[in-house]
């Protein structure tokens, strides 16, 4: 092997391409756990997952389903930082600011297009069910919390649609409730890719919307769907996993799913036509968003895999992956929004326990009011509808460790010169904090906490000198210290 | 007899004796348990009256201890027909 060889062997990205192969590797590493009783879709599977998500355990495989021999559940897929780990070839161990520099490294990369192939060759085919064998309720589909509006079919998944004139793709993660045997409904806000998509041009001219609802993806595949990326989700998937996603046209639309996904859902989105959906368990902790007529999808075509598994991420208070890795990712595009925009930023990130509603930014404070206007471009920018609070810390604290965040909050944050209200924008139903009348047309405010020294504050005079045994200690008193620490009579710190 | 369960934001919306269009679910056990209908119907808090039960949630999920009997007189098609 040559050098070059050798180069290209090691820097090869070793993912799991399949949701198969995603289960297997977290079975290996000891991250998911193969449940071999029978299981009841009504509440007992999701409850499974939302215990193993509050005690961030072992995601659970349950193969066998009451009233669906043949299929199974994943659950929890990513609701760790090990899974996310495995889900993008990394060591289980990786520590977050590692996980975080390789998804940068990655999706800073040269897009690479995905490959459409064979019907024939497509696992997601094996299984076609069309006309008046289409039923949702041939799909184990769960009812995920007691109380839901109904039976979720997708909760970790990929609706993919494309704009008929621009020709985009859009891969989102927005939820659908089973209405019957041939209805979906979902919650897509009017800021969201497809709510601009049908606001901008089905819904004028009166156009049915043709959808795909894939589920049960690779993991890279929903972490992509997940991701706030201005990068079409099926580039971004090869740029996550280092090859091409393999795709294959719908049954009975142009449109294009994975190919390796368990099961894909065919149909179009009614401009017409609207049924209830919600309420349902949501990744604030709370049911929050009023059960209302919603977006409405109709089915006209279900394909799967032989032994389909279904994918359930049940949301709830923390940690489930609706969590975690919108955090994960909304923080780094943020990240990469500052940079774009020529800000300091030594890091960014939103601590999966503020359900992604706090944004913490790291950044060297070298002229006046740079935390409003990380504020004001964060808040700007198409993601600002999902968080509503900045918190700006120095370069020196770091943003990893809640309690240097938190005290550098409660003792540099002035309460009245650095907090930074901003009214009147735009929020979504689903923040618990809001009144009625702002779920119901999805305003929102903000709030920018500014915990930086002022520039015009004397830096030797006027600026407080942080007190910590890093700070105030010589280096040769502290490397004493730090050798003779088990002399002491302590034990060895980790 | 069949089980039927409505999500209501208001218990008013349970008027008695009065024709009501609502979405209901059903509690039948099996594979279509949940999935819904719009139908016509009548409610009563009389258990006796109507040859149904149905089961109450408010707009958040909680169970109601309300219990009611009902008629489902017709089922009501709203879905356009290019979609059925």
């Amino acid at each position: 092997m040559n050098s070059t060889q050798e180069h290209k062997h090691v820097s090869k990205i070793s993912a799991p391409r399949s949701n198969r192969e995603f289960i297997e590797a977290c079975v290996q590493a000891g991250d998911a756990v193969r449940i071999k009783q029978e299981v009841d879709w009504e509440n007992e599977a999701g409850a499974i997952v939302r215990r193993a998500c509050e005690l961030g355990a072992a995601a659970p495989f349950m193969e066998r389903i009451k009233d669906y021999p043949g299929f199974s559940y994943f659950g929890a897929p990513l609701s760790t930082y090990r899974r996310m780990a495995i889900s993008l070839g990394m060591d289980p161990a990786s520590s977050l600011p590692e996980i975080g520099k390789e998804y940068l490294r990655r999706t800073n990369s040269e897009p690479i297009a995905p490959v459409t192939i064979d019907r024939k060759d497509a696992p997601c085919k094996e299984n076609i069910l069309m006309g008046a064998d289409v039923d949702l309720c041939k799909l184990p589909v769960p009812l995920v919390h007691d109380g839901d509006g109904g039976r979720y079919v997708g909760t970790w998944h990929a609706v993919v649609t494309k704009h008929p004139v621009r020709g985009d793709v859009n891969w989102g993660m927005y939820r659908q409730m089973m209405f019957d045997s041939r209805t979906m409904s979902g919650a897509v806000f009017p800021f969201s890719d497809l709510g601009k998509q049908l606001s901008e041009y089905y819904l004028p001219r009166g156009l049915s919307c043709p959808f795909a609802t894939a589920i049960g993806l690779s993991p890279l595949a929903a972490m992509a769907a997940c991701a706030p990326s201005p990068i079409p989700e099926p580039e971004l998937v090869g740029m996550l996993s280092g090859e091409p996603a393999r795709l294959v046209k719908c049954e009975t639309n142009d449109l294009e799913v994975p190919a390796d996904a368990e099961i894909i859902i065919e149909g179009e989105i009614c401009p017409d036509y609207k049924v209830e959906e919600g309420p349902f368990g949501e990744y604030t902790g709370y049911r929050t968003s009023p059960r209302d007529f919603r977006v409405t999808f109709r089915v006209n075509c279900i394909t799967y895999r032989n032994n389909a598994t279904m994918t359930i991420s049940n949301m709830g208070v923390p940690q489930d992956e609706g969590q975690l890795l919108r955090s994960f990712s909304l923080g780094l595009e943020l990240e990469k929004l500052l940079r774009s925009q020529g800000i300091p930023v030594t890091g960014v990130y939103m601590h999966p326990r503020s359900t992604h509603h706090m944004m913490i930014v790291g950044v060297k404070p070298t002229y006046s009011g740079i935390a409003q206007q990380i504020g004001q471009l964060a808040f700007g920018s198409k993601l600002g509808p999902w968080f509503h609070m900045v918190m700006v810390v120095d370069d020196q604290t770091d943003i990893y460790n809640w309690d240097e965040v938190y005290h550098a909050f409660c003792t540099r944050c002035h309460p009245e010169n650095g907090i930074h209200i901003y009214r009147n924008t735009t929020g979504t139903p689903l923040y618990p904090f809001a009144t009625p009348q702002e779920r119901k047309y999805s305003i929102g405010s903000k709030v920018v906490f500014d915990c930086l020294w002022p520039v015009d504050w004397d830096k030797i005079n006027d600026v407080p000198t942080l007190v910590s045994f890093k700070n105030v200690y010589p280096q040769d008193i502290q490397d004493r210290v730090l050798a003779n620490w088990t002399a002491y009579g302590y034990p060895q710190v980790k | 007899m069949n089980q039927w369960e409505v999500f209501v934001m208001d218990m008013a919306e349970l008027a008695e004796g009065k024709d009501l269009a609502l979405s209901i679910r059903t509690l039948n056990p099996g594979r279509h348990k949940y999935t819904y209908k719009h139908v016509r119907c009548q409610v009563s808090t009389n258990l006796d009256k109507h040859p149904d039960r149905l089961q109450v949630r408010m707009g958040r999920g909680q169970l109601s201890a309300a219990k009611f009997s009902i008629q489902v007189i017709e089922e009501i098609r709203r879905l356009p027909p290019q979609y059925a």
